[in-house]
C-alpha cells in the first residue's frame, strides 16, 4: 500500500514515467478533515539521519471537494483506493466518515492521531478509551471498512488496538510516525516552523516492528489483520512485518527514494515466498519464531 | 481517463561526466541524463540523490539541458550534508535523477524584452532561459546576475555599452555573451567592473533610463534568495511590470504527493498552499508577494 500523505489523493505519483497506481495493493489518500485546511506554514519537512519530520498541517480541501471533485477522477479500477478522515472532535470524525460512506471510496483509514481540540490538543490515539470512542462513531457513520491508525507515542499499544477492535475496526494500520523535533543550531530555532512533526522512515523501522509484532498478539485473538508500515524501503524490510504479524505492508518516506519501489518491493516478496517455498504470503503473516516458540512452518 | 502530467518525470541512473569547482564553494555538475535532458525547460528542476547513504534528494534547478547530447548542467553551493557529499561526486559515479519537475518560465511573447535578475544559485533557471530564448525567435534578453562570492565563471568584458549603466559597469557572464545576450553583474563585494550593490537597483537603473513605451515591452524573470525576489517584486511594482519569480523551498517527494514544499499563495478564491514543486517553482510575483502590489 502506498501511505497517507506521502502520495497526495491518488494521482500525483502518475507523473512519473514508469509508475502505475497498478503496482499498489491500495492507495491511502490524504488526510480529510470535514472543512478545508491549508495546514501549516513551512518549513513542513527536513532530513534526518534515516529518515524525516513532517509537520504538513492536514492540508486538504475537505470532504466535500474530496467525495465530488476528486474521488470522480480516479481510476477504481486501477487499484484500491483508501480514504484518511481526520478530525478535532469526535464529532467531526464521524461527520468525515459519513460523507465518505456515500461514496465509492473502498474503505475508511481513522487518523486518530489528530489533537482533540476539546482536550488540550492531547492526541485521541494516546488513550484507548478515546480511541474507542472515535472509532465506535465512526462505525456508526458508515458501513466501509474501517482502519484504525494507531500511534507509536502511547504507553499501551496492545490496550489501544483491542479498544479499537472492540469499537469496531475491521483493521489496525502500525504505526503512524513519532513525534520529534530538530533544531537549527546557528539559529536556535526548531527547523519546522510547527516545531514538532512526524517521524518517518528507515530510523522507526524498528519501534514500527516491535509495535506490530505486540498489536499481532492482540489482534489475532480477533482475526484482524495489520497493515504494517514505518520506515519500510525493500522488501527485506516488509517481511519483518510480515513475519511480525502484518498481513499487509505499507511504503511513504521509501517512495521519496524510489517513487518505483513499490514494484521492487512486491517482486521480492515474491522471491522470497518461492525461495522458502511458501505457497502464501498468509502463511508467513505473524510466523515469527522465539526461544520459547520456535518459527512455525509455512508450507 | 484525463492525466496531462502523466509519465512527464523521469526516473533516471545518470553517469557523472564533469564536476567543476569554482570559489565559494560552488560546483558545476553535469550528467548524462537523456530523457530528463529531452524535455527540461528553463524554471525546471531535477531531485536528486547526492549520494548512496544520503537517500533524500535534493531540489537543483537546470541550468543548461542539451537534447542532442543528453546531458543537464547544475550548479549548486555547498549547503548541508547533502551537497556536501555531492561536491565530492567524481565523474564516472551514478546518480539517481528525478525529473525534468515543475512548471518553468512561460515567458510571455507580447514582451520579448526579458529581464532576468538572478542571485546566487539562482542564477542557473535564468542562464537555461537566456540560452532559449537567444536562440527562439525575436527576443531580447537582458540579465543581471549579482553574487557575494566569486561567479561561478570568469566575468567577461561586456562587448556594448548599455543605456543608463555606467560603462565602468561592464562585468559580464561570458556565456551569456557568447549567444549575444547583454548581461551585467553585481556584488557588494569589489569585484572588478561589477555594480557595487543589489543586482536589483542594477535593473532598476536599466529600466529607469528605458523610455516608458519600451517598457511595455518588458517582463521580469527573477531567481534567488528570498530578500532578492521581494525586492524584484518590488522594482516589478514600480516600474508597472509583470514579473515571475522562481523559488525553493524543502521538499521531500518532489512530485506533488506530500505537500511539504508549499507556498502561501494570493488566489481569486483567497490564500492557498501551492506546491513549489509541481504547481511552480515558478509563480506570478504578485500571487506570492500580494503585499508588496497591495495598492500598485
Amino acid at each position: 500500500m502506498l501511505l497517507t500523505g506521502c502520495v497526495g489523493f491518488g494521482e500525483e505519483y502518475t507523473r512519473v514515467a514508469g509508475f502505475s497506481n497498478r503496482d499498489a495493493g491500495a492507495i491511502v489518500l490524504k488526510g480529510t478533515t470535514l472543512a478545508p485546511r491549508l495546514g501549516n506554514p513551512v518549513h513542513r519537512v527536513c532530513e534526518t539521519p534515516a529518515g524525516m519530520l513532517n509537520a504538513i498541517g492536514l492540508q486538504n480541501p475537505g470532504v466535500d471537494v474530496v467525495v465530488k471533485q476528486i474521488l470522480p477522477t480516479l481510476d477504481f479500477t486501477e487499484t484500491r483506493f483508501i480514504a484518511n478522515a481526520c478530525g478535532s472532535t469526535i464529532e467531526e470524525y464521524a461527520e468525515v466518515c459519513r460523507r465518505f460512506d456515500d461514496s465509492p471510496i473502498d474503505a475508511i483509514e481513522i487518523n486518530i492521531s489528530c489533537p482533540n481540540v476539546k482536550e488540550g490538543g492531547v492526541s485521541f490515539g494516546n488513550y484507548p478509551e478515546v480511541s474507542g470512542r472515535v472509532v465506535a462513531a465512526c462505525r456508526r457513520a458508515t458501513a466501509k471498512p474501517l482502519i484504525a491508525k494507531l500511534s507509536p507515542n502511547q504507553t499501551d499499544i496492545q490496550a489501544n488496538a483491542s479498544a479499537c477492535i472492540e469499537a469496531g475496526a475491521n483493521a489496525l494500520a502500525v504505526v503512524n510516525t513519532v513525534m520529534g523535533m530538530a533544531i537549527d543550531v546557528e539559529a536556535r530555532r526548531p527547523v519546522l516552523a510547527n516545531v514538532q512533526g512526524g517521524l518517518s522512515g528507515p530510523a522507526i523501522r524498528p519501534i514500527a516492528v516491535l509495535k506490530t509484532w505486540q498489536v499481532w498478539q492482540v489482534a489475532k485473538r480477533h482475526g484482524v489483520p495489520i497493515i504494517g508500515q514505518g520506515g519500510i524501503v525493500d522488501a527485506r524490510d516488509a517481511l519483518e512485518f510480515i513475519i511480525a504479524g502484518a498481513t499487509a505492508v505499507g511504503i511513504g518516506t521509501a517512495l521519496f527514494y524510489d517513487p518505483l519501489a513499490c514494484r521492487k518491493i512486491n517482486a521480492g516478496i515474491v522471491e522470497y515466498l518461492d525461495r522458502h517455498r511458501i505457497g502464501q504470503l498468509a502463511d508467513l503473516v505473524g510466523s515469527l519464531g522465539t526461544d520459547s516458540s520456535p518459527p512455525q512452518a509455512c508450507a | 481517463m484525463n492525466r496531462p502530467h502523466h509519465g512527464t518525470i523521469f526516473l533516471e541512473d545518470a553517469c557523472v561526466t564533469a564536476l567543476q569547482a569554482f570559489p565559494g564553494h560552488q560546483y558545476l555538475l553535469r550528467l548524462e541524463a537523456p530523457q530528463c535532458a529531452a524535455r527540461a525547460t528553463p524554471g525546471t528542476f531535477v531531485h536528486l540523490q547526492c549520494a548512496a547513504d544520503i537517500p533524500m534528494r535534493r531540489p537543483l534547478s537546470i541550468m543548461n539541458a542539451d537534447p542532442a547530447t543528453g546531458t543537464i548542467e547544475l550548479l549548486f553551493k555547498v549547503v548541508g550534508i547533502g551537497l556536501r557529499a555531492l561536491a565530492h561526486t567524481t565523474p564516472g559515479a551514478r546518480l539517481s535523477v528525478l525529473g525534468p519537475i515543475g512548471r518553468g518560465f512561460e515567458p510571455d511573447p507580447a514582451r520579448p524584452r526579458a529581464v532576468l535578475i538572478g542571485g546566487g544559485v539562482g542564477m542557473p533557471p535564468l542562464r537555461f532561459l537566456a540560452t532559449r530564448l537567444a536562440t527562439g525567435g525575436a527576443w531580447r534578453p537582458i540579465a543581471f546576475f549579482g553574487s557575494e562570492v566569486p561567479f561561478p565563471f570568469r566575468p567577461a568584458r561586456a562587448a556594448t555599452a548599455l543605456h543608463g549603466i555606467d560603462h565602468r559597469i561592464d562585468a559580464s557572464d561570458p556565456l551569456l555573451e557568447s549567444l549575444g545576450v547583454p548581461s551585467r553583474l553585481a556584488s557588494l563585494a569589489t569585484f572588478d567592473g561589477c555594480y557595487r550593490g543589489y543586482v536589483t537597483a542594477l535593473a532598476a537603473e536599466w529600466l529607469a533610463a528605458l523610455h516608458a513605451a519600451e517598457r511595455n515591452d518588458v517582463a521580469i524573470y527573477a531567481c534567488g534568495p528570498a530578500a532578492m525576489l521581494q525586492a524584484a517584486a518590488a522594482v516589478a511594482r514600480d516600474f508597472g511590470l509583470p514579473a515571475a519569480v522562481c523559488l525553493e523551498e524543502h521538499m521531500a517527494c518532489g512530485v506533488g504527493g506530500c505537500a511539504g514544499c508549499v507556498v502561501p499563495v494570493a488566489t481569486p478564491d483567497g490564500p492557498a498552499m501551492k506546491r513549489v514543486c509541481v504547481d511552480g517553482p515558478v509563480f506570478d510575483a504578485r500571487a506570492v508577494y500580494p503585499e508588496i502590489f497591495a495598492g500598485a
